[in-house]
C-alpha cells in the first residue's frame, strides 16, 4: 500500500502555502520518533522555487517543488552509518531522529538536496510526509492539505496511474545547490512531477509599413541540424510561444504569403527567450 | 482530497475554528475559516477547515457551475492564504507588545517632548499606571478644550473581530463623554473608482460595477476575453476572501477563455494565469483607454445601438477623444508616446476587445486606480465597457475580491447560500462612523442600512488629511471620504475645526498604520511630532509603525487569545458562521481591543453605559441569535461543532446577473446618475464643479495640473525618472505580517542585504538596474524630495523598463524620522495632494522617484545608532529595538 506525491507544477499558483504549512507542522513541534522540530527558518522540506521565465513582455513564472522523493532503495538509507534511515511501508523515508548521530552522510548522498542538517540538534532532517499525522489517520501531509489548487496530490500509487503515466521525475542534482554531483537518480521515486518547465522561445511579429500586429505568420523552429522542431501561427497580437524545448541552439524562421520570410539563426535556450519584435515587410 | 481530516490529530489538544480574515470592519464579514489546533495551551497548528469535518456533505446543496462542458464546484475546505497558515508566529511574535509602555520622555506633568516622538525609548509600565495616565489625558482633554478634542483612529486592517473590536472600540466610550473627532478612513484602495467611476455610472456606495450578482457563472458561459486591469486575483483576495479567485482563474482558462493582464508589472496573477502581458507604464491607463476609444469610434467597432439607448453625452466624448475639443486626436499612436505600450498592441487590443465578448477584471489597489487623476482612468474603464454593451451576457466588470462587501449580496458574483448570516447586530461596538444619536441601533446594523442611515460626527477629518488638520489649520475639502456615503456626499464640504469645535490635541489609534499605507507620511510624521498634539495613545498587538511615535501603547491581544463570534460571507464557496471560542490564553498582560476600553471606562464610572451591562457571553450568544442560522441549528450544537455551514440557495442560478436589467431595459432600470445612464459626460461634475480641469465633465488625459506633476513629461524627471508602481503586498495584507519569519524567506517578500538586515524589495528591470549600475540583491536608495527609502534590489523581467516596484506597507525603521527609512516603507515618497483638486482621494502610485545604489557604510558611520539598534534576523524590528534598556545585538 504505498503512497505516491503527485506535483503539478501547471496548477501551482505560487502561493507557497506548502512551504509554510510544513513550517507550520514542524517548526517548534516534537513529533518524535518521526521528526525532531525544524528550526525556524533555514530548512525547507517543501521548498517552493520563483523560475521566472523570458524577457518583457514574453514572461511566464514557474513554481517548482523540492523535496525529498521517497525513494525506494534510497541512497541516503544505503549511506548512513547509524542505520537511522529507513522505509516504511507506505513509502515514506524517514530519519529516525533517535537513531541519527549527525554524520552527515546522508545529505552527501541525496540526489536531490532535499536533506538538511540542524546544526542546533546535530540532526539531519527532511521531509517526512508527516508520517505523524498519516499515522494519525490523516490522508495527506499538511503541504497537500493547505493547497488551494490541486497542484499537489497525495495517495495511493494505484489510484494516480493514469497520472502517473503522464508524469516524469526529478532530475538528479536538478535545481538544488546542495543536491549531490554525479549522483545517479534511484531507478524509483515516489514524487512525479507533472509539467516540469523546459524552455520556451516567444516572441511578436509586425508590420512595419502599417504599424500593425501580424497575425498568420508560419513560425517554424528547427535545431541546428535544420530538422524542423515545432511550429506555430501567430495570434491576432503578432505573438508565438514555443514552449516545451529542450536546451540547445535553434534556428526560428517566419513565413507568411505575400511578406518577405526571415529567419533568426543561433537562438540560444539556455534560458527562454523572447526574440523580441520581428518586423516582416512585403 | 482528505476525507474527514479533521480532529486535532498528534497526540489530543483541542481544536478550535477561527476566520482569519483581515478586513478588519466585520461590516463585511470575516473569511479564511481556519482551524487552530492547540495543545498544553500553546498553538501546535493553523490549518484549513474541512467544511465536512462535523457535518454530510449532502446538507451544503454545494453549488455547480457548468459552462464549455465543464464543471467547478467548491472545494470543500477553505482556501486559506500563507497568512494564515503561518498566523501562529503572528500571535508568538517577538514584536508582540505585552504590557502597557510609556516613552520615556513624555511627562505629562512636566516635558512632553513631542519632538522626540519616533526617537525616543519606552519602559513597561503596569496597567494601573497606564490607565491613571490615559484616564487623567481623557479627563483632561474634556475639561480644558472640551468635546471633540480627542481624534480616534479606529480603522484600518486587522484582524475581523465582532465582540472584541477591532477597530474604534473608544469610539462609544468617547461618544458617552461628549464626543470625538472620528477618523474617516478615506476610500484607500479605490481612490478612482470612488472619485470618478462613480460620476459615470452611479454605482454606490463605492463606485465599482454593482450589482454582481452570479457573475462569476455568467462569465464563465459567455465570456470571450478577460482583462484583468491591473489586477492581481494571486494578491489582493488573499487577505480578504482567500484562493477561490485563484481556481475561478484556473477554470477560465481550462474553458478556453483568454486572459490579458494590463499592468506595469507581471503580478503574481499574471505570472501563472495571463496568455498574454501588456505592460503599461504606471498610471498612463488614461491614455491607453483613450487609444482604443480612438480606434472604435474611427472603425465603428462600438455597439452603437447600445450607446444611443444606454448612455449620455457620447458626442461630447467623441470631440475629446478626436481631437475636436482640444486639437489633438487620441490616437493609437498618441497613447503609445504615453503609456508605453506599441500603437500596434493598441490596435489589436482594440480590436479583440471589440469583436468578443469582453469582461474587466479589478482588484482593490492595482496600479491604475491609485494614482494621481485615478479618477480619469477608473471613468475611462466605465465608458469603454459602456461602448462594448455593459450588462450583456459576458460583459461586465467584477472584482476578484470583497465578494459579499458589507453583507451585501449584490457584492457577491458567487452563488449564494439560503441566508446571509450576521452576527454583528447588537454586538459590534467598533465602527468607522458614528452618529450622534442612537449608537447602539446604529453600529449593529450599520451593514444592510449603510447608505441610508449613516450620519456624520460633529467633526470628522479624512485618514489621508490629518497632516493638513494638524500643520495647517484651517482645512476644508469635499465629501466625508467614507466609501459607505453616496454620491451626494461628495458635493458637500466639510471644514476642520468644525463650527464650535476645537482642534485635535490628543491621538487615539488603534490602527497604526498610516506612516506605511497613507500619503505623504513623513509630513505625518512632523504633524505627530506637532507641539500641540499633547498625548498619543496607541493600542496594538505590535510595536509597529504609528506605535513608535505614541506617548503610551496599550497591549492589544490577538483573536486567539478571545472567544467570540464570526460569519465566514466572502470566500465564495459557502457562508460560514463560526463560533469562535477561545485559544490559547492572552499572552503578557494582553487584552482585547474591546476589553482595554472597557477597563478604561470602568476607571472613567462608565463601564454600564459602555457594556449596556452585556458580558462577553451574552454578546457572543445575541450574535447566535440574530445571525439568521438560529432557526437552523440550536445554540448548544453550534457551539459544540464550532462552525455551521449555510446550504446554497437551491435557487441561486435564478438571481439576475450583474447589470443585465438595466442592460435590457434602462428605461425602468435607470442608473443613479442624473440621466439614469451611463454619462460620458458627467452632469454631476458639470454643476457641481464647474471649470474643474482636473476632473472634468469628460475624462481626460491629464498631463499635470495644479495638484500633481508625477507624468514622464514633467522637469522633476531630470532629477526623478522613475515611475513607482506600488501595489497592495503579495506578503502581508497592508501592514500586517511583516513579522512573519516564514514568509521573511521568501525572495519576493525580503531580499537579505550584506548587513543581514532582510530589506524590502524594490522590483526593477535588468535594463533600468544596469543604467544604475545595480544588481540583484544590492541595497538601493528609493528617493525624490519627500523622503528616501532603503529597499533591496530584486532585478526582474516581471517589471517593464523605467519604474520601480515596492509594496506599501512594509514597517517604518527611521534613521531619520520624517527623512529616511531603512524599512522599504514607500509611502514616505508618496505625493502630499489629492487625487485632485475636488476628488478627496490619496495618490499612493504612480509617482516620479529615482533609485540608486547605497552607501551603507557610509550610512553606518552617519547613523551609528540606527545601525547598531536590535534586530531579529528572521522576525526583524521587535519590541527590543524601542525598550528604554535592551541587550540584544543589532544588525
Amino acid at each position: 500500500m504505498a503512497k505516491v506525491m503527485i506535483i503539478d507544477i501547471t496548477k501551482c499558483n505560487g502561493c507557497y502555502n506548502c512551504q509554510i504549512a510544513c513550517k507550520d507542522e514542524h517548526v517548534g513541534n516534537d513529533w518524535t520518533p518521526i521528526a525532531k522540530p525544524q528550526p525556524d527558518t533555514g530548512q525547507f522540506w517543501m521548498r517552493t522555487e520563483d523560475i521566472v521565465r523570458g524577457q518583457v513582455p514574453k514572461v511566464k513564472v514557474a513554481y517548482m517543488h523540492h523535496v525529498c522523493q521517497h525513494c525506494d532503495d534510497a541512497p541516503c538509507i544505503a549511506a548512513c552509518k547509524s542505520h537511522a534511515v529507513y522505509k516504511r511501508e507506505d513509502g515514506a523515508v524517514i530519519i529516525d531522529p533517535g537513531k541519527c548521530t549527525g554524520q552527515r552522510n546522508c545529505l552527501a548522498a541525496c540526489p536531490y538536496g532535499a536533506i538538511y542538517y540542524n546544526e542546533d540538534l546535530q540532526l539531519a532532517q527532511k521531509c517526512t510526509w508527516c508520517a505523524h499525522l498519516l499515522d494519525e489517520g490523516w490522508k495527506e501531509p499538511r503541504c497537500v492539505d493547505a493547497c488551494p489548487t490541486g497542484a499537489l496530490k497525495f495517495g495511493e500509487e494505484a489510484d494516480f496511474a493514469d497520472l502517473i503515466a503522464g508524469a516524469e521525475v526529478l532530475s538528479a542534482g536538478a535545481g538544488d545547490a546542495g543536491a549531490a554531483v554525479g549522483a545517479a537518480a534511484p531507478p524509483k521515486v515516489r514524487t512525479y512531477y507533472i509539467g516540469i518547465p523546459k524552455r520556451f522561445i516567444a516572441g511578436s511579429v509586425y508590420d512595419p509599413a502599417q504599424d500593425r500586429c501580424l497575425e498568420g505568420v508560419t513560425v517554424t523552429v528547427a535545431d541546428e541540424a535544420g530538422a524542423p522542431v515545432a511550429s506555430r501561427v501567430t495570434d491576432s497580437f503578432g505573438d508565438f510561444w514555443v514552449d516545451g524545448l529542450p536546451v540547445g541552439t535553434f534556428s526560428v524562421a517566419f513565413e507568411k504569403a505575400g511578406y518577405r520570410s526571415k529567419s533568426l539563426d543561433g537562438v540560444d535556450t539556455t534560458i527562454d527567450i523572447n526574440v523580441g519584435d520581428i518586423e516582416l515587410s512585403r | 482530497m482528505a476525507g474527514k481530516q479533521g480532529d486535532a490529530g498528534a497526540g489530543g489538544g483541542k481544536s478550535v475554528i477561527k476566520g482569519l480574515s483581515f478586513i478588519s470592519s466585520p461590516s463585511s464579514g470575516d473569511a479564511n475559516t481556519s482551524v487552530v489546533d492547540v495543545k498544553n495551551g500553546r498553538v501546535v497548528r493553523v490549518r484549513p477547515l474541512h467544511y465536512d469535518w462535523k457535518y454530510d456533505r449532502e446538507g451544503f446543496n454545494a453549488w455547480r457551475m457548468e459552462a464549455h462542458g465543464q464543471v467547478l464546484e467548491p472545494s470543500f475546505k477553505s482556501l486559506v492564504p500563507p497568512y494564515a497558515l503561518s498566523y501562529k508566529k503572528r500571535v508568538y511574535s517577538p514584536n508582540r507588545i505585552l504590557h502597557p509602555m510609556k516613552r520615556v520622555d513624555w511627562d505629562p506633568a512636566g516635558d512632553r517632548n513631542p519632538q522626540n516622538r519616533g526617537a525616543s525609548k519606552y519602559v513597561e509600565i503596569s496597567w494601573d499606571e497606564a490607565l491613571d495616565l490615559v484616564t487623567a489625558e481623557i479627563k483632561r482633554m474634556f475639561a480644558t478644550y472640551g468635546p471633540y478634542a480627542i481624534l480616534s483612529q479606529g480603522d484600518g486592517h486587522g484582524e475581523t473581530k465582532i465582540v472584541h473590536g477591532t477597530h474604534g472600540c473608544q469610539n462609544k466610550l468617547f461618544q458617552l463623554m461628549g464626543g470625538f473627532t472620528q477618523q474617516i478612513r478615506n476610500s484607500d484602495s479605490w481612490e478612482g473608482s470612488y472619485w470618478g467611476s462613480k460620476h459615470a455610472w452611479g454605482m454606490e456606495p463605492v463606485g465599482q460595477m454593482e450589482p454582481v450578482c452570479n457573475l462569476m457563472p455568467d462569465i464563465g458561459e459567455n465570456t470571450e476575453l478577460l482583462l484583468f486591469w491591473g489586477c492581481d486575483p494571486e494578491t489582493t483576495p488573499w487577505a480578504f476572501d482567500g484562493q477561490m479567485a485563484s481556481r475561478l482563474c484556473s477554470w477560465w482558462r481550462e474553458i478556453g477563455i483568454e486572459c490579458i493582464f494590463i499592468s506595469p508589472d507581471l503580478n503574481y496573477g499574471g505570472a501563472v494565469h495571463a496568455d498574454k502581458w501588456i505592460p503599461v507604464l504606471p498610471n498612463t491607463d488614461a491614455a491607453l483607454y483613450l487609444g482604443i476609444a480612438h480606434q472604435w469610434i474611427t472603425e465603428g467597432t462600438y455597439d452603437k445601438d447600445y450607446v444611443a439607448t444606454h448612455t449620455f453625452g457620447f458626442d461630447k466624448f467623441t470631440d475629446y477623444v478626436l481631437g475636436k475639443e482640444d486639437g489633438e486626436a487620441k490616437t493609437p499612436a498618441w497613447a503609445a508616446a504615453k503609456c508605453g505600450v506599441p500603437a500596434r498592441v493598441i490596435k489589436a487590443l482594440a480590436e479583440k476587445w471589440a469583436s468578443k465578448r469582453t469582461s474587466i477584471l479589478i482588484g482593490n489597489g492595482g496600479p491604475g486606480i491609485r494614482g494621481p487623476y485615478a479618477t480619469e482612468p477608473a471613468r475611462l474603464q466605465a465608458l469603454l465597457l459602456a461602448m462594448q454593451g455593459l450588462g450583456k451576457p459576458g460583459r461586465h466588470q467584477v472584482k476578484m475580491l470583497e465578494w459579499g462587501r458589507r453583507m451585501l449580496e449584490d457584492s457577491n458574483p458567487m452563488p449564494r447560500g439560503v441566508v446571509m448570516p450576521n452576527v454583528m447586530k447588537h454586538v459590534y461596538t467598533g465602527g468607522m462612523l458614528i452618529t450622534t444619536e442612537n449608537t447602539e441601533d446604529r453600529t449593529g446594523d450599520m451593514s444592510r442600512t449603510a447608505v441610508k442611515a449613516l450620519k456624520v460626527a460633529k467633526q470628522i477629518i479624512p485618514k489621508n488629511l490629518i497632516h493638513d488638520a494638524i500643520l495647517r489649520p484651517p482645512i476644508s475639502w469635499y465629501g466625508t471620504t467614507s466609501c459607505t456615503f453616496p454620491l451626494e456626499d461628495q458635493f458637500t464640504q466639510y471644514t476642520y475645526p468644525a463650527p464650535g469645535c476645537p482642534e485635535v490635541h490628543m491621538i487615539w489609534t488603534d490602527s497604526p498604520c498610516w506612516i506605511t499605507c497613507w500619503n505623504d507620511s513623513n509630513d505625518y510624521i512632523r504633524a505627530l511630532r506637532h507641539p500641540k498634539i499633547e498625548c498619543i495613545v496607541a493600542q496594538h498587538p505590535w510595536m509597529e509603525n504609528d506605535c513608535m511615535f505614541a506617548d503610551l501603547i496599550l497591549p492589544a491581544n490577538t483573536k486567539l487569545e478571545v472567544s467570540d463570534i464570526a460569519t465566514d460571507t466572502m470566500g465564495g464557496q459557502f457562508y460560514l458562521v463560526l463560533n469562535e471560542e477561545q485559544a490559547i490564553e492572552p499572552r503578557g498582560e494582553s487584552f482585547s481591543d474591546y476589553q482595554i476600553i472597557c477597563k478604561v471606562a470602568e476607571r472613567l464610572g462608565l463601564l454600564q453605559e459602555y457594556t449596556n451591562g452585556k458580558t462577553v457571553e451574552e454578546l457572543i450568544e445575541t450574535g447566535f441569535q440574530h445571525s439568521g442560522i438560529q432557526e437552523m441549528i440550536g445554540a448548544e450544537e453550534f457551539k459544540d461543532k464550532g462552525y455551521y455551514v449555510v446550504p446554497t440557495d437551491p435557487k441561486w442560478h435564478e438571481y439576475t446577473p450583474g447589470l443585465k436589467n438595466f442592460s435590457d431595459d434602462p428605461e425602468n432600470h435607470p442608473l443613479k446618475t442624473p440621466s439614469g445612464k451611463v454619462e460620458f459626460f458627467a452632469q454631476n461634475l458639470a454643476e457641481h464643479f464647474p471649470g474643474d480641469e482636473e476632473r472634468p465633465p469628460v475624462p481626460h488625459w491629464i498631463e499635470k495640473g495644479i495638484s500633481h506633476d508625477e507624468c514622464l513629461s514633467s522637469e522633476r524627471t531630470e532629477k526623478y525618472p522613475l515611475l513607482v508602481i506600488s501595489n497592495h503586498p503579495r506578503w502581508r495584507c497592508h501592514a500586517n505580517h511583516d513579522d512573519i519569519t516564514w514568509t521573511r524567506e521568501i525572495p519576493t517578500c525580503k531580499v537579505v542585504g550584506p548587513d543581514g538586515y532582510k530589506y524590502e524589495p524594490a522590483w526593477l528591470n535588468p535594463a533600468t538596474a544596469a543604467e544604475r549600475g545595480i544588481k540583484d540583491g544590492d541595497v538601493v536608495t528609493v528617493y525624490n524630495e519627500r523622503g528616501a527609502v532603503l529597499c533591496g534590489a530584486y532585478v526582474t523581467e516581471r517589471l517593464m523598463p523605467g519604474c520601480v516596484y515596492v509594496d506599501h506597507g512594509a514597517r517604518y525603521d527611521p534613521i531619520v524620522p520624517g527623512e529616511l527609512d531603512r524599512g522599504g516603507a514607500i509611502n514616505t515618497l508618496t505625493p502630499h495632494n489629492l487625487t485632485s483638486k475636488n476628488s478627496t482621494g490619496m495618490v499612493s502610485s504612480g509617482f516620479l522617484a529615482e533609485v540608486e545604489r547605497t552607501d551603507l557604510d557610509d550610512l553606518r558611520r552617519r547613523y551609528p545608532e540606527a545601525f547598531s539598534r536590535p534586530y531579529d534576523k528572521g522576525a526583524g524590528l521587535c519590541l527590543d529595538r524601542v525598550l528604554a534598556r535592551s541587550a540584544k545585538g543589532g544588525a
